[in-house]
């Protein structure tokens, strides 16, 4: 049984979402909790709305029906939606998508310019101390070009944390790494969750990920089929193997 | 990082597409920038004259478009001469004449010709008396009939005459007497020939152009003292009880009523809208580009919370440091334009070098409102863009 909006960190009640022609329900009626510093994983076969889903939770899109909300607010009466963003959420993506003409540092400090108020120079000594958290510090002044693949994602999750989210959200974050790089990143992802208490979510296929999660959410068609919220360690790992 | 290093680091992701911008902008720019600020020369240079010379008054006909096509009986000249207020006048027919510089070699030969800006002075015009002697000496009352005129340096240059050599003018042989230099850069270029022979040799007795003179202004109430002279010289009638065709101006108004100035900033700003507009369908264009192509990397600025304001701005920032660097670029290039066209013979006399501080000035606000036009679509279409499409293409 899930608990309301006021017990969790991040909560859709009831969200549903369809394509702009009408004809594809992306989400049907999805209700999910993180709680407060919760490792959570959402699996289900390409096209089950996952992405959709992360999508309406990070505010990077609004639900047709149903609500999120945030520490018991709904979102949808807030105005501030993209510093709301900006200080809440940390995103990780599959391709990093970090800017091409801009060092690993100044990577980093892109979503500081929304965040707390900081001088350039409070920037570049937050953008220091998470490089060094990640293991990057002496990777500071290369261009993404510059990078392995396995570094450009931990310089992503450097650029997550600029605003010390309380939420990260993460797009298959290993599924352009190799495995060698995929255990590494995921290794940093699982030890910043702990350390920093962050609520994860991570949407993906993979099951060495799902695995290291505290809950596993299974999804098909638009709706959840298990949000593991009563499910055993055994019968979690199975989930994680689909 | 300072949100302006982020801007110019986009400049830099393409440095030849945005060299061409600003070098495509800079032309448009610099050709504004120079035409305007040639205009603005003719027009200073005057004002100078008058002021250099302390002229409170400047008569022309009435109705005449400029000093070239005005003509005005000198009867007036002598009326207003001989009025107690007046400190001095200078008269003068001015126009453009015929001019051949050397004799014909036998009877078939034919010497080229050119125009040359004459002006026919009165021996005793103000004017003389700050012309910088280079060679031999200023024209005087003992010249009269002696068919004998100075010129100014930069003809004397252009053309390779001094003092002694002979200029033919209206078919008469003019003796060069001295090399002047003005400050006023259309005389250094003209000849200055004495009136009384000039209007004989024109067919245009008792005509001149223009005058201007000088008024015995008290402390108190300078402007007022002009204004009466003003009035005064309007009043006057010839000897059939007429009153002159004469329209008598302060320098200022003359020179913001003259037909042909008000021509030549008109014509400058026309060419010069025609160079801005395509400057800011060049600037659309770029900045368009440039937004198609960061689709995904916007959409991730607006995914980690970056505003629409903030794209606004970090596109109209783009465009506005385009429009800075070709404003830079573009005055430099008018200004070393101008000082060329300056030491080109064919228009030495006629364009002066080098741009005022306030064209420049206007020259880089019109570039920014450029960038800012050519900017304001694509920073507009770029802040609409939704950070799902940029994850929708991972």
């Amino acid at each position: 049984m899930i608990d309301g909006p006021a017990n969790h960190l991040l909560f859709a009640s009831n969200v549903g979402k369809t394509y702009p022609d009408g004809a594809v329900h992306a989400l049907n009626g999805v209700t999910l909790g993180v709680h407060e510093a919760e490792h959570v994983a959402i699996t289900g076969p390409s096209g089950c709305g996952k992405s959709t889903l992360l999508n309406l939770l990070g505010v990077l899109d609004r639900p047709d029906s149903g609500e999120v909300y945030f520490r018991g607010e709904a979102l949808s009466t807030r105005r501030d939606l993209d510093r709301f963003r900006a200080q809440q959420i940390g995103f990780v993506f599959q391709s990093f998508f970090l800017l091409p003409t801009l060092t690993a540092k100044e990577n980093v400090q892109v979503p500081m310019f929304e965040g707390p108020p900081r001088s350039a120079r409070e920037r570049a000594k937050k953008a220091d101390e998470l490089l060094e958290l990640v293991g990057m510090a002496k990777r500071a002044n290369h261009r993404p070009m510059q990078l392995s693949v396995g570094e450009r994602q931990r310089i992503a999750l450097a650029r997550a944390l600029a605003n010390d989210p309380a939420l990260l959200l993460a797009d298959e974050p290993t599924g352009n790494l190799d495995s060698e790089n995929a255990v590494r990143v995921l290794d940093l992802l699982t030890t910043l969750q702990k350390e920093r208490r962050l609520a994860l979510l991570v949407v993906t296929h993979s099951t060495e990920v799902a695995e290291r999660a505290d809950r596993v959410v299974r999804m098909k068609d638009g709706k959840v089929l298990d949000d593991g919220t009563t499910v055993s360690p055994h019968q979690k790992k199975a989930m994680a193997h689909g | 990082m300072h949100f302006v290093t982020f801007i110019l680091k986009n400049l830099t992701r393409r440095p030849t597409r945005t060299a061409l911008t600003v070098l495509g902008l800079a032309v448009s720019v610099g050709s504004m920038i120079a035409l305007l600020g040639i205009s603005e020369n003719f027009r200073s240079s005057m004002s100078d004259t008058f002021e250099k010379r302390g002229v409170d008054l400047v008569g022309v006909a009435s109705g005449a478009a400029d000093q070239l096509s005005s003509e005005v009986d000198e009867a007036i000249v002598d009326r207003v001469r001989a009025m107690p207020e007046v400190a001095g006048i200078d008269a003068a027919l001015v126009e453009l004449s015929e001019m051949t510089l050397r004799e014909p070699r036998n009877e078939n030969d034919t010497p080229p010709s050119s125009q040359v800006l004459v002006q026919a002075w009165l021996p005793d015009n103000f004017g003389y008396d700050d012309l910088e002697i280079r060679a031999g000496r200023k024209l005087s009352a003992e010249d009269a009939g002696q068919h004998r005129c100075m010129v100014g340096y930069k003809f004397a240059e252009n053309n390779n005459k001094g003092v002694g050599d002979t200029i033919t003018l209206l078919r008469t042989k003019f003796t060069i007497v001295g090399v002047f230099k003005s400050f006023n850069v259309y005389e250094n270029g003209c000849i200055i020939t004495l009136l009384k022979e000039y209007q004989e040799l024109s067919g245009r007795k008792r005509k001149v152009t223009g005058f201007s003179l000088r008024v015995k202004k008290s402390a108190a109430n300078p402007d007022e003292d002009v204004e009466t002279v003003r009035q005064k010289i309007l009043a006057l009638a010839d000897s059939d009880g007429k009153k002159f065709r004469v329209t008598v101006e302060r320098p200022e108004k003359y020179l913001n009523d003259s037909a042909h100035l008000k021509i030549a900033k008109a014509m400058a700003w026309i060419v010069s809208l025609v160079a801005l507009f395509i400057g800011v369908i060049s600037m659309l264009n770029t900045m368009a580009m440039s937004v198609l192509e960061r689709t995904q990397e916007i959409g991730i600025l607006r995914a980690v919370g970056w505003p629409r304001g903030r794209i606004i701005r970090m596109v109209l920032g783009e465009a506005v440091f385009l429009g800075v660097a070709a404003a830079l670029v573009g005055a430099v290039g008018a200004v070393v334009t101008t000082h060329l066209l300056a030491l080109s013979p064919k228009v030495n006399g006629f364009i002066e070098g080098g741009i005022a501080p306030w064209v420049v000035l206007q020259g880089f606000a019109i570039t920014i409102i450029i960038g800012l036009i050519g900017g304001a679509y694509p920073a507009f279409r770029a802040a609409r863009l939704l950070p799902t499409e940029a994850i929708r293409h991972d």
